[in-house]
């Protein structure tokens, strides 16, 4: 599932809803037929994949595709046995979560400084943040590499954590700079003269009212960041490896380890849709609503 | 608390003089209106009073010490906001509270001026909801409530009316002034609105291109402005602007329509000398203003009253607006305009009637043609300087 799926489907989610309701009773058009054609073309490898990782050896290797079966957890079994996967999708979360929460920190007050004060060559500042979301990784792969070995932080948690705070800090940082642009300045001045400070101002002011926006960027960074591949493949080996990176381990050079690598992506798949559960409810709009006018 | 500026002044880096040196003082407990139209400086000049802007120079004194370099935070005036600036993700009773829990004042204490306070506005129904929920004016008397709870030096009102209908604009207007009547906190008041300056404030500073023009109290600035703009800033509808030439005629001042050569009678009157040196230096050629009040409208021909022809009838229900169109041409008036008299609705008028107008001898200005300022003004029969 990309980012972009993501966002669309939470936010998309209300709307959709009440329009059905509103609409009464559904009734086929060509439109609508053709939406359930599109859905069910993207939704049938997923559904193929959660199929597979019940399914027992035989059944995935049938030669004709086999929908019924007796399911069997015995995929699942051997990943969490085999295959260690608990320490795997453990140091996924730490390095995701971790990550995401210092990225969020950072992208709320450096994005703050650029939408509120004056800082010297702003313009130029924002855009070169931009640009380093330009560069291909691939490109810089290898130089952080050699850098770190020499500095041992090679298949660490905190490597990975450096990687990921810079390589999703430009971005968050510009989507979080669109959402505080849309703070009214007045909210701010109002608290200024109630007596906050700057900082209390941003936590019990401009936080909250950027709650959505702060949601919509973690989400982004979550998805990011728990689905990236190469920096973890190139700078983890055994102690902090990631699920990704495992889970192309299941291609094995003469034969791919179907189950076990169903089984993993399905796994793989929950914590994002607990991240975006949890996360949309912030997700509403008009949260400015009732400040000005 | 007394509030004073200092030639205080605002530039902006651009070059442009938002406010090019004010000098105030206000009293402790004076409700006091900055009037002017959008872009004078007014919003400026308060803002600077909170602090949310620097002043390019000057210095500010509230109650007596200088604030000028005082963070906003410690400053303690409170603001209302043209756009209220309530925090939406606070209650009502969040929004009022914040300040006073900054304060680290007890919790008691802020729970019995929040019952105060929602008692005296009205909204203690409102208190766990949120400004989203609430309608225009009730966001209004939220926004006031938050100013209001924490008794501060110095009330700051930016526009706060000037979201709201006209019926809820006029009754929160006879509200507020009964609350600064009952709690006497020294308020500025900024608003382009005339009337409601006017019905506010002890005194109003007429604002323009970033000068304070004149400061007066409501009667005075309605019936002595200092020049054209404060004239026809102030009072609706409009003040009526006459070419005419004025002239000693021993020792009164005999004025005439310009191009008419009967003198408007009922307003030869004597004048001070100061007045004739005035006139000695900016000659003869003046403009005269005269309220719309100041017009009788009569129906025959009278000595000293000039022949006009009404165009329209204005019905206001107490009164009647008469647009007239003076026979001496359309250089009777300087700005072009018809002549506008208010008169009670009982003198029924028709539209092309002949009419006459007689000028009473009340609320008339003359002003300098070249600067527009005030030369005298007409005072218990008499033709004084301001």
């Amino acid at each position: 599932m990309t980012a972009q799926q993501v966002i669309s489907s939470v936010s998309g989610d209300d709307r959709v809803r009440t329009q059905a309701t509103k609409a009464g009773s559904f009734r086929p058009t060509l439109g609508s037929i053709g939406a359930i054609f599109v859905v069910g073309l993207w939704l049938f490898p997923v559904y193929w994949i959660g199929l597979t990782s019940l399914k027992p050896i035989k059944e995935i290797n049938s030669a004709v595709p086999t929908f019924i079966f007796t399911p069997t957890g015995a995929n699942y079994w051997e990943l969490f046995t085999k295959f260690d996967f608990a320490r795997v999708l453990m140091n996924s979360l730490v390095i995701t979560i971790v990550s995401c929460f210092v990225v969020i920190v950072l992208a709320v007050l450096a994005a703050y400084s650029l939408a509120r004060m004056k800082v010297p060559g702003e313009k130029h500042i924002a855009l070169w943040i931009l640009s380093l979301r330009f560069l291909p990784p691939i490109a810089v792969a290898i130089p952080f590499y050699i850098q770190w070995q020499d500095l041992h932080l090679l298949d660490t948690y905190l490597g990975l954590i450096l990687i990921y705070v810079a390589f999703n800090l430009p971005f968050a940082i510009w989507m979080m700079r669109g959402f505080l642009a849309d703070v009214p300045v007045a909210l701010e001045e109002a608290a200024l003269l109630d007596g906050l400070t700057r900082l209390q101002i941003i936590r019990r002011i401009v936080v909250p009212v950027v709650m959505p926006g702060i949601a919509s960027t973690a989400i982004f960074t979550f998805v990011f960041t728990w689905n990236e591949y190469l920096m973890a493949l190139m700078l983890t080996a055994f102690k902090s490896v990631t699920v990704p990176v495992t889970i192309a381990k299941f291609v094995e050079p003469y034969t791919v380890l179907w189950g076990q690598l169903s089984a993993a992506v399905v796994i793989q798949v929950v914590p994002m849709l607990i991240v975006v559960f949890l996360l949309q409810r912030h997700i509403v709009r008009g949260m400015t609503l009732g400040a000005v006018k | 608390m007394t509030l004073r500026l200092q030639n205080v002044q605002k530039a902006y880096p651009s070059g442009f003089m938002a406010v090019k040196g004010v000098d105030l003082d206000v009293e402790d407990g004076e409700f006091f209106t900055l009037l002017g139209p959008s872009g004078c400086g007014k919003t400026t000049t308060l803002r600077m009073i909170a602090g949310l802007e620097t002043p390019s120079a000057g210095r500010i004194f509230i109650g007596g010490q200088d604030f000028t370099d005082t963070h906003p935070r410690n400053r303690d005036v409170a603001m209302v906001f043209q756009s209220y600036a309530l925090y939406p993700h606070m209650t009502v009773r969040g929004n009022l509270s914040l300040n006073l829990e900054v304060k680290r004042i007890e919790p008691a204490e802020i729970e019995g001026r929040i019952q105060n306070v929602a008692r005296m506005l009205d909204i203690s129904a409102l208190l766990s909801k949120k400004p989203g929920e609430l309608s225009g004016g009730q966001r209004q008397r939220v926004a006031l409530g938050r100013a209001l709870i924490r008794r501060p030096n110095i009330f700051l009102m930016d526009e706060p009316l000037s979201n709201l209908d006209l019926k809820l604009r006029e009754r929160t207007r006879t509200e507020l002034k009964k609350l600064h009547e009952t709690l006497k906190v020294t308020t500025i008041y900024v608003t382009h609105d005339q009337a409601e300056a006017l019905v506010l404030s002890n005194r109003i500073g007429i604002m323009n291109a970033g000068d304070l023009v004149q400061i007066g109290r409501p009667q005075e600035i309605y019936d002595r402005p200092c020049n054209i703009f404060v004239a026809q800033f102030v009072g609706t509808p409009s003040i009526n602007l006459l070419n005419v030439t004025a002239e000693n005629s021993g020792g009164s001042l005999m004025i005439r329509l310009k191009g008419e050569e009967a003198p408007l009678g009922s307003i030869t009157l004597p004048a001070s000398d100061e007045v004739f040196g005035r006139l000695g230096m900016v000659g003869s050629d003046v403009i005269l203003g005269v309220r719309p009040e100041a017009i009788a409208v009569l129906a025959e021909e009278e000595a000293g009253a000039a022949p006009a022809e009404i165009e329209l009838v204005e019905p206001m229900g107490s009164v009647n607006n008469i647009v007239l169109r003076l026979r001496s041409g359309p250089e009777a008036t300087a700005d072009g305009e018809p002549v506008i008299a208010v008169v009670t609705s009982n003198e029924s008028r028709e539209r092309g009637e002949k009419a006459w107008v007689r000028l009473r001898p009340e609320r008339l200005v003359i002003f300098d043609k070249a600067t527009g300022n005030t030369v005298a003004v007409l005072s218990d029969r008499r033709w004084e300087p301001i």
